[in-house]
């Protein structure tokens, strides 16, 4: 049973202050039992969508590390946490335990000694996402890989960050490849959905990897063809090299 | 008349949007406005002239008319008790000396009483911007609109007394937007984080030809042999002029170099011409310290200043945002700013630009910039990068419209 045509959503993050500050490892500690999905998710995951260019192999992009590092100059600690965001994205209570045991391996008492100034303190703060569609529909699978080619960042980090992070690691626009019996696809969205690169190279690589299986499916598919059906495809493949040759004015 | 003309002549901003940021980011907007149909936008500030925030809105409403959101800016007549009462309380927020009387305070309210029987505030979603019309909520008469104030001033060190004054008006709104974190003050109202933003378009950050920044920068006279080394900013003691000034000198022990200093006034300014008294005294006579004053219109040579200059400071001691810094990034300079208000937003240290914290720290990076091109090249590029994803008006106005479809949806709207 397929879905329905699938409607690229862009989102917009309202950011507020969630009202708890940290100024040292425990009270960041405490921050983090009792932030909400929202708040979690603000610090840590959403970082790709705030420098979408950076690559997973940089510094840490999430804010508890990055403070860690850069305020209490506890590298150790840093490691850790960004260890466990990178390790356990996948789901707000995964992710939750992770940073609580990352924090539990350093005592109560040096926790508690491990503190900034207070003009450095670690403020929580939340988002609220305001879905906005973009008014781009997808009825194919290679629509839906042409209108994500075209899509900003922000549509990327959506369909392929937000919306699994917030529904326990399902892929709703790889469940909707599913319906429409495009396995690789689904599977490339999911995999890349997972993988934790920054969103260029998210883009790039299912882009390139697209790419790729629908080479290897045409070579199969020729394999397998008459002889007429190549010297067909042969023609309509010349016919569209002219087409292009001639709207580009021979210049490529 | 209260009611500021916004220019609507010219080519399309959207369209020009789409060329700056891509069309992603234009379809989201255009998106979010859809789901404004029907609502009007009511703006108000205190001067249609000088400042960024002028400047601002001068783009985003008319970038909101051109969305389907009509949208129209009202400015709060003042006069000059008012303008000294209003800098008064910019100051103390801003954490510098000063008290507010009971007089003050009550002027401060009768001018706001007066200016909501004035001004034209029956939008469906009213946005109040800064201190100065904070009060005529107060004097709301519809109950089905939404109040929003939006601050654009650094809060962090402000003088309770001052803030306890103005606290129950922000408490009256349905919202409140601060530009920084560290500039939200304990509320009862939802707080949200919306940085500001510049406009690509404008003619202070479009393109030039080499011509036109030729014919722009000859009447200001400046050394054509010299690497530049510029502020340009209001002559305003919180953006700390005698602090470049002592900052350049130590750098001009090291490198050739001339200091520009350029600026002008807001129109409820009115210690600007004191505060450019002092800068042109320590200056003195020096041929490697050009001060300049600017008209408030001065846009194109502001522009040609900064895509001329080699490297750009911003040493402000407090912030509300220093929408210079964007400025600059986009055209691709090295800036050297104090790690205050909203810079580091903009500049990430060693990134997209250098951080300081004092005279010494700012000398030192003047010097390492004047002396590396490669690292010129490296942080201006990517400082044009990071505000092309984040300093540009369109993400400031998808903001502002993402409050107001929430506001209004929240209301059954």
């Amino acid at each position: 049973m397929t879905l329905g045509p699938f409607e690229l959503v862009s989102v917009v993050h309202l950011v507020r202050p969630s009202g708890h500050r940290a100024g040292n490892l425990e009270e960041l500690r405490v921050g983090i039992e009792r932030a909400d999905a929202a708040s979690l998710f603000y610090h840590t995951i959403q970082g790709p969508l705030r420098q979408p260019d950076s690559s997973s192999g940089g510094l840490p992009q999430d804010d508890f590390s990055a403070w860690a590092n850069g305020v209490l100059q506890d590298r150790e600690t840093a490691e850790r946490l960004s260890f466990a965001v990178q390790g356990h994205g996948g789901s707000e209570a995964e992710l939750r335990q992770a940073l609580l045991e990352a924090l539990a391996s350093v005592s109560e008492k040096e926790r508690r000694e491990r503190a900034a100034p207070a003009e450095s303190a670690l403020v929580f703060l939340t988002s609220e996402s305001v879905r906005v569609p973009v008014g781009v529909s997808a009825y194919d699978a290679d629509e839906l890989v042409e209108a994500l080619t075209a899509a900003g960042p922000d549509v990327w980090f959506h369909h392929l960050v937000e919306e699994p992070w917030y529904q326990d690691g399902v892929v709703p626009i790889a469940r909707w490849a599913q319906s429409l019996g495009e396995a690789r696809l689904a599977s490339l969205l999911e995999e890349e959905s997972r993988a934790g690169h920054g969103l260029e190279e998210m883009r790039r690589r299912l882009m390139r990897r697209w790419r790729q299986s629908r080479l290897h499916g045409r070579i199969a598919a020729a394999a397998a063809a008459t002889e007429d059906e190549r010297r067909e495809a042969g023609r309509a493949a010349v016919a569209g090299l002219v087409r292009r040759i001639t709207k580009t004015g021979g210049t490529e | 008349m209260t009611l500021v003309a916004v220019r609507e002549d010219g080519p399309s901003l959207i369209d020009g949007y789409r060329a700056s940021v891509g069309d992603g980011p234009l379809r989201a907007l255009e998106a979010l406005a859809r789901r404004l149909r029907g609502h009007r936008v009511v703006m108000v500030n205190a001067t249609a002239t000088g400042g960024g925030v002028a400047e601002i809105l001068h783009r985003l409403v008319r970038l909101m008319n051109e969305l389907g959101v009509p949208t129209t800016w009202e400015v709060i007549p003042g006069d000059p008790r008012f303008y000294g009462i209003t800098k008064t309380i910019h100051n103390t927020l801003h954490g510098w000396p000063g008290t507010l009387t009971e007089d003050d305070q009550a002027y401060f309210h009768e001018v706001n009483r007066r200016g909501a029987q004035a001004l034209a505030l029956d939008g469906d979603l009213v946005l109040i911007h800064d201190p100065q019309p904070a009060g005529l909520v107060l004097h709301r008469r519809q109950s089905r609109q939404h109040w929003v104030w939006r601050c654009h001033i650094d809060l962090s060190q402000a003088q309770l007394a001052v803030w306890d004054f103005l606290a129950p008006m922000v408490g009256a709104y349905d919202a409140a937007v601060f530009s920084h974190i560290s500039f939200v003050p304990p509320l009862q109202v939802p707080a949200y984080l919306v940085p500001p933003s510049i406009d690509p378009l404008s003619d202070k950050n479009r393109e030039l030809s080499d011509e036109e920044e030729a014919a722009l920068l000859a009447p200001l006279q400046l050394s054509q042999r010299r690497p530049w080394v510029t502020q340009v900013s209001r002559f305003d003691r919180i953006k700390d002029p005698l602090g470049v000034i002592e900052a350049f000198l130590l750098t001009r022990k090291r490198e050739d170099a001339q200091l520009v200093l350029a600026g002008g006034s807001a129109d409820d300014d009115p210690e600007g011409a004191a505060v450019l008294a002092e800068v042109q005294e320590k200056a003195g006579k020096r041929a490697d310290i050009a001060v300049r004053m600017l008209p408030p219109d001065a846009h194109l040579t502001i522009n040609a200043l900064q895509r001329r200059s080699t490297v750009v400071v911003q040493k402000s001691l407090r912030e509300g945002f220093a929408l210079t810094v964007s400025e600059a990034l986009w055209k691709r300079r090295a800036v050297v700013a104090s790690a205050v208000g909203g810079i580091p937003l903009q500049v990430i240290h060693e990134r997209t630009g250098l951080l300081v914290r004092s005279v010494q720290g700012c000398s030192y990076q003047m010097t390492r910039l004047l002396r590396s091109p490669d690292l010129r090249k490296r942080l201006g590029a990517e400082g044009r990068e990071h505000v092309r994803h984040n300093f540009l008006h369109p993400r400031e106005a998808r903001d502002y419209l993402a409050i107001f479809a929430r506001l209004v949806e929240a209301a059954g709207g």
